[in-house]
């Protein structure tokens, strides 16, 4: 086992450990546990972060969809951590350590396909393309907490109006007007990392390719979450729309965007194919 | 073991309130004059007295019968006869005394269960007795560990996590709902008793601002100064409902004052941000269908009922979890009575100092090693074992010189606290307020 398999394996045993930690202090309401859990979690973030840029050192000009995928992984705890700090909201580890597992898991198995390794492109189109990478992972990393956040608010805001009781797990969710604030941040700041995202990549494919769009499956599904995403964002910004609606929203938006990076890049023939 | 405990005491189970008040010892001289009386027969005293019980802790010397002294100095500094008191007191000894005490600081004794002001009153009540120098070795014990075992019971059950009365469940979903209240604002509409002790707890939970939307002026008014709010008329009800977040309704209107239609444009005016209506008339003065539009939550007299059930029902359960708690402490708290004795404190000290000796000889033979000689290993072992018999000798001699005294468990508590023999976990900071206290 060569070190970047060690490192692998123990980032995914953190994770593991961390996101159970995590699960118990939620369901026995304990502190400990959560705080355990994000600690662990904390611990293998950071070990991930370097076998990245370990991957990136070692071979600097080929990546693999494998990387992206584990790049993904650790962008969404990079969010996770940063939510936490500013709304103080540990229930999203709920959602962030086990996403991020999972992620990491469906990286591995897309390293371990035998797959032509994709070169990475030279000088001034290189930093079109890591914004590309780099805004539009950050930006799902958001709406990831926000469809958390989401299911989060629609469970609660259902059982708060049938007049259920909210002992338990329950009452460990934050308020609804704390996971709609979670769900107004992802979206202020998400819809414009996706835009300069989208338009990165079409820069960056017409300096390439020297056509800025290509009816790629990709770019087609990519507009189209963009539209709803846009409309999301004005509803949000503009007419004030709040809780039920805006939460399904971010629902449809991170649902369709984890659909098109799995089926469309794994099954389709695409340019942006991780094989 | 060389005292008895003794707790007496009436409550709201034993004692009406008339009986109550009559011999609450409330008057500070009343109480001043009963405690110092005791203080000539006992060795330690401490009196809690709150609206809803009294509590009398004695400990006398083992086999001195305090019983009827007890009664007759707490009737006569209630200006009453002794007989009077005694068909409502009750009567605990030692252990019963100690678990009853337990329950009394957790709350698990009160009327409404699991309250928590209990142990504020508990813990002014305890301060009050080291402060006339009548708590000692016993009493500081017990109250340290009584303040100890309502903290494992708050954290480690359920038993005050949940509203039991119905404004205050209001204020908890109102919470949940829209979380940080700092920012909040509140409006009661009609200004009855139930507003009142809904605006109470909303101005405890922090609401930012409150106002009393009343038929009569004066009455919105005279409400609305006790809470530092502003007071507005009938007419301007609908005016003013899109500026705040939380209603709560208890007009005595035949029919509702709040409809559907109107509350879907104050909703529009205020961008959709979340209301929390809480209609507490009958019959209702809200529109029941409101609480099927979005951002619109509507809580009646019934619904909120139903959650204070279901949440004493939880406190029943949880109850029962801290009776085991304070089974368990009862029964630490009896050992330690029972070493609180020359013998048991000499056999501690010693097993301490072998345990130690044995613990640091295992190392030392470790480092040196399988080629070392027997004779240097026994060497070794008996200056171990002799080292700790030694360094304890001085301590044992006063000990036991001191045992002859009256007040002898003064120093074998000293000496068990000293060499830590109870393995108490004592925080870093738990002496702070002892010496801040001696400060003021």
């Amino acid at each position: 086992m060569d070190w970047s398999e060690l490192l692998f394996y123990s980032v995914l045993v953190l994770y593991l450990i961390g996101s159970g930690g995590h699960i118990c202090g939620i369901l026995t309401r304990k502190e400990r546990p959560r705080l355990v859990g994000g600690v662990v979690s904390g611990a293998g973030f950071a070990l991930h972060g370097l076998s990245l840029a370990l991957q990136l050192v070692h071979e600097p000009t080929v990546a693999r969809g494998g990387f992206y995928l584990s790049l993904f992984s650790w962008s969404v705890l990079l969010i996770l951590f940063i939510l936490w700090a500013r709304l103080r909201m540990s229930f999203l580890g709920l959602i962030a350590t086990p996403l991020a597992l999972v992620l990491l898991l469906a990286s591995q198995a897309a390293t371990s396909a035998p797959l032509a390794p994709l070169p990475l492109p030279p000088a001034l189109p290189g930093l079109f393309f890591g914004l590309h990478i780099g805004t539009l992972f950050a930006s799902l990393g958001l709406m990831a907490m926000a469809c958390a956040a989401g299911i989060g608010y629609l469970k609660l805001e259902r059982r708060i109006k049938s007049k259920e009781k909210l002992t338990g797990a329950w009452a460990a969710l934050p308020s609804l007007d704390k996971l709609d604030s979670a769900n107004r941040l992802a979206v202020t700041i998400g819809f414009p990392l996706y835009t300069l995202g989208l338009v990165s990549g079409f820069l960056w494919a017409g300096l390439t390719w020297k056509r800025y769009f290509s009816w790629d499956p990709k770019e087609v599904v990519a507009v189209l979450i963009w539209l709803l995403f846009a409309y999301l964002f004005h509803q949000r910004v503009a007419l004030g729309w709040r809780g039920r609606k805006t939460a399904w929203l971010a629902i449809w938006v991170f649902g369709l965007s984890l659909a098109s990076m799995f089926l469309i890049n794994f099954f389709v023939k695409t340019h942006h194919s991780f094989t | 073991m060389q005292h008895d405990i003794h707790l007496f005491g009436l409550n709201h189970r034993t004692a009406g309130v008339e009986v109550r008040e009559c011999f609450s010892l409330k008057d500070l001289e009343a109480c001043e004059a009963c405690v110092s009386e005791l203080g000539r027969y006992v060795d330690e005293v401490m009196l809690l007295s709150t609206c809803n019980r009294v509590e009398l802790l004695v400990v006398a010397p083992r086999g001195s019968n305090v019983s009827s002294r007890v009664l007759e100095c707490w009737a006569s500094a209630s200006g009453r006869q002794a007989q009077e008191l005694a068909p409502h007191i009750y009567e605990h000894r030692d252990l019963a005394a100690v678990e009853h005490m337990y329950l009394v600081a957790s709350g698990l004794d009160s009327m409404v269960l699991g309250e928590p002001q209990i142990l504020g009153q508990l813990k002014q009540a305890y301060k009050a007795s080291v402060e006339k120098g009548q708590a000692k070795v016993v009493v500081n014990r017990l109250l340290h560990k009584a303040f100890s075992v309502a903290k494992r019971v708050r954290t480690e059950t359920g038993i005050g996590a949940s509203a039991v009365s119905i404004s205050y469940a209001a204020v908890e979903l109102a919470k949940r709902i829209l979380g940080d209240m700092a920012d909040k604002k509140a409006m009661l509409v009609g200004a009855g008793e139930m507003a009142e002790l809904a605006a109470t707890h909303l101005v405890g939970a922090g609401v930012r601002s409150l106002c009393v939307v009343n038929r009569t002026l004066a009455r919105a008014e005279e409400l609305a100064s006790r809470f530092k709010g502003t007071a507005y008329s009938f007419t301007d009800l609908t005016t003013r409902l899109p500026e705040v977040d939380i209603v709560i309704t208890s007009t005595g209107s035949p029919e509702p004052i709040i409809r559907a239609r109107d509350v879907k444009d104050v909703l529009k005016k205020r961008k959709y941000r979340p209301m929390f209506f809480i209609d507490i008339a009958v019959p209702r003065d809200i529109d029941p269908d409101i609480n099927s539009l979005d951002n619109i939550y509507l809580y009646d007299i019934d619904d909120l009922k139903e959650v204070v059930e279901e949440n004493k029902a939880q406190r029943q359960m949880e109850a029962e979890k801290a009776r085991e708690i304070v089974q368990a402490e009862t029964d630490k708290f009896g050992q330690w009575l029972d070493s609180l004795d020359l013998q048991p404190t000499i056999v501690d000290l010693l097993s301490r100092g072998e345990e130690l000796a044995h613990k640091e000889l295992k190392k030392t033979l470790k480092r040196l090693g399988p080629d070392c000689a027997d004779e240097v290993r026994e060497a070794v072992e008996v200056l171990a074992l002799k080292l700790s018999r030694k360094l304890y000798h001085a301590p044992l001699v006063f000990l036991k010189r001191r045992s002859r005294e009256e007040s002898s468990e003064r120093f074998l508590d000293l000496a068990r606290r000293m060499f830590n023999l109870d393995e108490d976990i004592v925080p870093p900071e738990a002496h702070l307020d002892r010496k801040n206290g001696e400060e003021d």
